[in-house]
């Protein structure tokens, strides 16, 4: 028990992720089945009003980020290290962090039920119903702090993913050697460094809103409802390419082995990923064409919807020609996968429905959309998760799921899933609005409601079925070998399960399919080296002591309960608030020492050359750019709105913030020169140059505590206007980063007079200067739009 | 409520777009499903069958299923930009003007150049464009009735609008489409599109006083003045609040409670002695009325024609 709690093994934080994601997607099917059991007929009284609408926006968030989300993510932990023919994730200790943060995002989400207050402001909670004026009790707060951990876990993962898929992969596996899955997960984390900023801000807004008074969404104060809808839009739509590339992934793995043949346009399936994440940036506001946004933004945002059905069919023909010609074998997992090709072609024709604002106008806000969404959620990302599971479990567990059971299984839920949902296009069309908790008898909606809730039992029942065929599996299923399935790719080359270090020799990447070349050759037919289980069968296993095993650690969970604390606190009492803080930086400190020092962490460059720890710092950087990018674009957004005073002009000081930007320039260039003395071993100058960096950054926040406290007392507060909102929100959470940047100077500082900052450890100061300097770059961009331009 | 039986210009319009891609969408899922399960049947595994050819690509077909799409793609797109911009036109001087204000959870209309108002149930005169101003006091709300076409938001701080000619009269239905807090289910509206000697027979009951009641509503109209009614209430003549929807003529509207039950007299009495009971989070509380009070009540507002 005690391994599970300290494990950092990709494997098993794997399976730590699918048994948790596990059981909230049987506590959103209960939420579910609580629904249509509400709407199976008119006026019932199954559950008050108010315990639907908490129920469809549990319903809602817990799909979207404890089930779909973190069962995605047991596939990544599981396979992409296999898959790349490496051994574990760049950051072991990290992706357990990500783990235990999610279990206590997702705890403290629920938690709101023990108390009374869940959420019930619908997953996508616009304001201002969510602020304090219009739903005052709790709910709203457990909603959001529940989101912002998430996105903290989904982000430490994301950032670990990429520096993996980019930097770990094995000798010859070159970027387009790599499987499908892989390049789906990897453009799926993109997606999520991108798109998890601009919520967090928006997310932000509604906290200082709820919790310190701020303005961000009081129409009063001259406030634009809007902003919420674009930031959470902005995030939302690359969310649903988050949900489903990974299902898109799964297909073009499973496919393919039970044709017995490649990928159909791999290259083509690739890009069209890539692009599908790219136009999914571009997109957002097909979710907002009834809010009223003009015709030009309609037109523009329902064309480049459009567009991207384009890629999304290139890959449904791809796979179709992927079939066509092969010789197909009907195991579970190739139901699943073929019946996402089905069931996802008729959500995408929905989606390509609401891709035209008039019609839309119709659809949105209906059982019609409900239709699409299910459809691509259930028919795509569930059922491609399905396959994932039946084609992955004997690698993952040692034993075979039951083929019969898992084909009843798999037409329980087909079956049930099209009669929960099919309908619902049509109650869509003759006008059932959604989120409603029940209905007139007169209006005709009665009959398919019922045939829905039949449906949704199937569903449940299907579930059900394949937790009886886990079950019998584990307890006593047959053993699976090595390559069950004649697979094409790497992890079919290691035992079931695979051992500790996964592989005993890292794998020869002969090519994309590498494990099928290895059998077969380039051509068809065997190439001599034998079809019969593949070359690690049989071969004696000859440990290689030279493996270095990420070593357990108990700071990730430690850390994550700091998180956790902190939540509570944020709930209850500031004592508690600050316990979780001392507890979670405690930790923080902890978990960067843990490994310090330790000779098999010092180097760490990858297949890009650069180190593991600079690429994740880059990668960070790249989020930041959308956090502050949000931050800035809403200050020019609310620029000229507020109410009343006072305004930029008649407050902001530009000699004074003048001389402080010059301060915190020059901080760069002592960086600069603390770096070149690490580097070199010079330990005087190393020394000198660090305090004097962090000394100049405790002068520009001297400065700016100067500057927030005269505009306090001149009158600009938090609470005034929009524009001590925005402003204060913006710089604050800069001088915030700042101030993390001073203590990690100040951390480096002390080691280095311990005499614990070596040559060897240059690296560590130099991803400390990059964000050193990427604080300064954003100085100079706030400087300018805020100060200097009138 | 239904979206496929339009009943003005505005859904007509969207009604056509509509066929157009359903036809197209009905198309492609037939050529997937039926190459889905053709492929599946042909090429099954069967017992020695070699390997297949390892193909891996063709630059052609990639090309004519990227082409194909693009093209139904494009016969969708024109005739949907073409109708954003003919419903979101600038509307015609002509144009009948109304305020729908949408709260929690009850519809408010005002007509400022016929210098009237009423509640939950929207008269427009057939034939004649009309522009619908909307304005939220409180939190979005959307404004959908499916037969007069498309929907709209309607966000505090924003002015959004909506324009359509109604073609035939009859009574439609709609609802509020944008959760809205507890009785967002309960937030429907009614639709009245007159002819055009209806439509001003309609607008000068609006605008007298009620006519004095007798007999049961007279004890009603007497209990009503001296209630906490007077204080959320209009009745020209008798009151003049403005935080619920305005009775004057409250007698003439089909239904009560935004929509919620149909209005007679055992429905106005049973709501008046529990609104909280039946339409949840509304902020209109239980007066305790005795029965016989509510009943007297319940006379006398279904007599405000």
């Amino acid at each position: 028990m005690r391994a599970w709690l300290t494990t950092v093994d990709h494997k098993r934080v794997g399976i730590l992720y699918g048994v948790t994601a596990f059981v909230f997607l049987l506590v959103g099917g209960i939420e579910a089945l609580l629904i249509r059991l509400q709407l199976a007929g008119p006026g019932q009284r199954v559950v008050s009003a108010e315990t639907y609408n908490a129920l469809f926006t549990m319903h809602g968030t817990t799909m979207v980020f404890l089930a779909i989300m973190p069962l995605n993510a047991m596939f990544f932990n599981y396979m992409v290290p296999l898959m790349l023919g490496a051994r574990d994730v760049a950051f072991p200790r990290l992706n357990a962090l990500s783990y235990w943060i999610f279990l206590f995002g997702g705890l403290f989400l629920n938690a709101s039920f023990l108390v009374g207050a869940p959420p019930d402001v619908g997953w996508f909670g616009y304001a201002n119903l969510t602020t304090k004026q219009f739903t005052p009790g709790a709910s709203v707060d457990f909603w959001l702090l529940s989101l912002q951990i998430l996105g903290v876990s989904s982000m430490i993962a994301a950032i670990n993913f990429i520096v993996t898929i980019v930097n770990m992969r094995a000798p010859g596996m070159t970027l387009m050697r790599m499987p499908v899955f892989v390049w789906m997960t990897l453009v799926v984390q993109f997606l999520i460094v991108l798109a998890f900023p601009p919520i967090t801000v928006g997310l932000i807004f509604l906290m200082f809103d709820r919790f310190f008074g701020t303005r961000f969404y009081d129409v009063t104060a001259g406030a634009d409802l809007h902003l919420w809808q674009h930031l959470f839009w902005i995030f939302g739509h690359p969310e649903v390419y988050i949900l489903i590339l990974p299902a898109f992934g799964i297909v073009s793995e499973v496919l393919p082995t039970f044709a017995r043949k490649p990928l159909f346009g791999a290259p083509v399936v690739i890009y069209s990923g890539v692009l599908i994440g790219f136009f999914g940036f571009g997109v957002w506001s097909h979710h907002m064409f009834a809010a009223g946004m003009g015709p030009v933004a309609d037109a523009a945002f329902s064309i480049g919807t459009m567009l991207i059905a384009i890629p999304t069919g290139v890959k449904i023909f791809n796979w179709l020609a992927t079939l066509w010609g092969g010789t197909i074998r009907t195991t579970t997992a190739l139901h699943f996968a073929a019946g996402l090709v089905g069931l996802f072609t008729i959500g995408g024709l929905s989606g390509v429905m609401h891709a035209s604002p008039p019609v839309d106008l119709q659809q949105t806000d209906s059982y019609f959309v409900v239709a699409h969404l299910h459809y691509v959620l259930i028919g795509g990302s569930l059922f491609g998760l399905f396959a994932g599971a039946y084609y992955w479990w004997p690698k993952m567990t040692g034993r075979l799921l039951d083929e019969r059971l898992g084909k009843v299984h798999f037409w329980v839920l087909a079956v049930g899933f099209n009669l929960a949902f099919f309908p619902q296009h049509y109650l869509g069309a003759i006008g059932m609005p959604r989120r409603i908790y029940t209905y007139a008898d007169g209006a005709g909606w009665t009959f398919w409601n019922f045939v829905s809730t039949v449906g949704a039992f199937g569903i449940a029942l299907g579930v059900l079925l394949f937790m009886v065929n886990a079950w019998r599996s584990l307890r006593a299923g047959a053993p699976a070998p090595a390559d069950p399935w004649d697979g094409r790719t790497l992890e079919w080359r290691t035992s079931s399960p695979p051992p500790p270090h996964d592989f005993d020799t890292i794998p020869p990447v002969l090519g994309r399919d590498s494990f099928w070349r290895e059998k077969y050759g380039r051509g068809r037919g065997a190439g001599g080296a034998g079809a019969s289980g593949g070359p690690s069968a049989g071969a004696p296993r000859v440990p290689d002591d030279h493996i270095h095993l990420p070593a357990p650690s108990s700071w990730p969970l430690l850390t994550a309960a700091g998180l956790g604390i902190l939540a509570i606190g944020a709930l209850t009492h500031l004592a508690v608030v600050a316990v979780g803080a001392l507890v979670t930086v405690v930790c923080m400190f902890k978990f960067a020492l843990e490994h310090h020092r330790t000779a098999a962490h010092e180097h760490q460059v990858g297949n890009l050359g650069v180190d593991h720890r600079k690429v994740a710092l880059w990668v960070f950087l790249g989020s930041e750019c959308f956090f502050f990018g949000t931050l800035i674009a809403t200050y020019l957004a609310y620029k000229g709105r507020s109410v009343v005073g006072p305004e930029p002009h008649q407050i902001l000081n530009i000699p004074l913030t003048t001389l402080s930007t010059f301060d915190l320039l020059m901080s760069s260039l002592l960086m600069v020169l603390a770096l070149a003395a690490v580097q070199r071993g010079d330990r005087l100058q190393a020394r000198l140059w660090l305090f004097g960096t962090a000394l100049f950054g405790l002068i520009f926040l001297g400065f700016q505590v100067y500057e927030f406290t005269h505009f306090v007392l001149e009158g600009l507060t938090l609470q005034q206007n929009l524009f001590g909102s925005t402003f204060f929100v913006l710089t604050g959470f800069h001088g915030g980063h700042v101030t993390v940047g001073v203590v990690w100077l100040l951390s480096l500082w002390v080691l280095d007079l311990r005499g614990k900052l070596g040559v060897a450890d240059a690296v560590k100061v130099e991803v400390a200067g990059l964000y050193w300097h990427f604080v300064d770059v954003v100085w100079i961009a706030i400087f300018t739009l805020i100060y200097l331009i009138p | 409520m239904s979206t496929v039986i339009p009943r003005s210009d505005f859904a007509r319009d969207i009604l056509h777009v509509y066929a157009v891609i359903t036809w197209a969408s009905v198309g492609i899922a037939l050529v997937v499903f039926v190459a889905l399960g053709w492929i599946l049947v042909r090429f099954r595994d069967r017992p020695g069958a070699p390997l297949p050819a390892q193909t891996r690509g063709h630059t052609l077909l990639e090309l004519a299923w990227t082409v194909a799409p693009a093209l139904v793609l494009l016969v969708i797109a024109i005739p949907t930009i073409q109708v954003i911009f003919r419903t979101q036109a600038v509307p015609s001087p002509q144009a009948l003007e109304v305020t729908v204000l949408a709260r929690q959870w009850w519809w408010e209309f005002r007509y400022p150049a016929l210098g009237i108002g009423t509640a939950n149930e929207l008269h427009l005169p057939v034939g004649r464009p009309v522009v619908l101003k909307l304005e939220g006091p409180d939190v979005i709300h959307s404004f959908w009735v499916p037969q007069l076409g498309g929907k709209r938001d309607v966000v505090p701080g924003r002015l959004n609008r909506l324009t359509f000619t109604a073609e035939t009269p009859g009574e439609y239905w709609g609802q509020c489409a944008e959760f809205c807090g507890a009785s967002h289910a309960n937030m429907g509206l009614r639709v009245v599109v007159d002819a055009p000697e209806a439509f001003a027979r309609w607008v000068s009951a609006q605008r007298a006083t009620p006519a004095e009641p007798a007999g049961l509503a007279a004890e009603g109209k007497a209990l009503y003045a001296r209630s906490a009614c007077v204080g959320c209430h209009t009745i020209r003549g008798v009151s003049a609040g403005v935080l619920g929807p305005d009775l004057t003529t409250f007698g003439s509207r089909g239904t009560l409670a935004a929509g919620m039950f149909p209005n007679t007299v055992e429905n106005v009495a049973a709501w008046l002695r529990n609104p909280p009971a039946l339409k949840p989070g509304v902020k209109m509380p239980a007066l305790g009325l005795t029965d016989a009070q509510a009943r007297a009540l319940a006379t006398y507002l279904v007599s405000l024609k």
